[in-house]
C-alpha cells in the first residue's frame, strides 16, 4: 500500500515536472506549423515547384533502388 | 611612350565597315534579341497565369496547404517514374492496412458491443459467457 502511494507520488511529480516542457513543445510546434503554413501561402509557386522536384527525385531514387 | 589612338572611322580589314557601323549593328541585334526575349517571357507569363487561374492554385494552396503540397509531391513522384516500384507497393500496402483497420475497427467494435448487450439482456449462463467473450474481443480491438 505504501509502495503504491510512493509510486503514485513519483508519477505525479514526474508528470508535473514534464507538463510545462510538454506545453512549451506544443506551443513551439504550433508556432512552427503556423509559420510553415504562412510561408506556403505567401510562396505557393516556389513550394509547389519544390514539392514536385522533391517528388521527382524520390521517384528517381525509388526507380533505381 | 605614346599609345596609338584608334580612329573610329577607320575601316576594319575584315568586313570593310567602320567600327562605328559594327557597334551600331551589334546594338541593333542586341535590341532585337532582347525585344523577342521579352515578348517570349510575356507570353509564357500570360500562359502560366491563365493556367493558374484555371486551376486556381493559389486558392487551393490557401485552403489546403499541406494537401496541395502532398499532391505536388505525388505528381513529382509519378513523373520521376516511381509509380511501379517496390517502394510504391509497400506504401500502398501500408496505406491499405491502415485504411482497413480504421474503417473496420469501429464497425467491429459496435457489432461486438451490440452482441454483448443482446446476450447480456438474454437469460442463462451461456449468454453471460458469450457477453464476456464479446467484452474481451472489444477490449482486444
Amino acid at each position: 500500500m505504501e509502495m503504491t502511494d510512493q509510486i503514485e507520488a513519483t508519477a505525479r511529480e514526474i508528470g508535473e515536472r514534464v507538463r510545462p516542457q510538454l506545453e512549451d513543445a506544443k506551443r513551439r510546434l504550433s508556432s512552427a506549423n503556423d509559420k510553415v503554413i504562412e510561408y506556403i501561402k505567401e510562396n505557393p509557386g516556389t513550394c509547389l515547384l519544390g514539392a514536385v522536384a522533391l517528388g521527382f527525385i524520390v521517384g528517381k531514387i525509388a526507380r533505381r533502388a | 611612350m605614346e599609345t596609338p589612338e584608334k580612329n573610329p572611322s577607320e575601316k576594319s580589314p575584315a568586313n570593310g565597315r567602320t567600327a562605328d557601323e559594327n557597334a551600331h549593328s551589334l546594338g541593333q541585334r542586341i535590341d532585337r534579341v532582347s525585344g523577342s526575349a521579352q515578348e517570349a517571357w510575356g507570353q509564357t507569363r500570360d500562359a502560366f497565369s491563365d493556367l493558374s487561374d484555371a486551376i486556381d492554385i493559389k486558392g487551393r494552396v490557401r485552403r489546403q496547404p499541406y494537401g496541395t503540397l502532398a499532391a505536388a509531391l505525388g505528381i513529382g513522384y509519378v513523373l520521376g517514374g516511381g509509380i511501379f516500384t517496390p517502394l510504391t507497393s509497400r506504401i500502398v500496402r501500408l496505406a491499405l492496412r491502415i485504411g482497413v483497420r480504421a474503417a473496420f475497427l469501429p464497425l467491429l467494435k459496435d457489432q461486438v458491443a451490440g452482441l454483448a448487450d443482446a446476450l447480456a439482456d438474454g437469460d442463462g449462463d451461456g449468454a453471460g459467457r458469450a457477453a464476456g467473450k464479446g467484452h474481451k474481443a472489444s477490449k482486444r480491438t
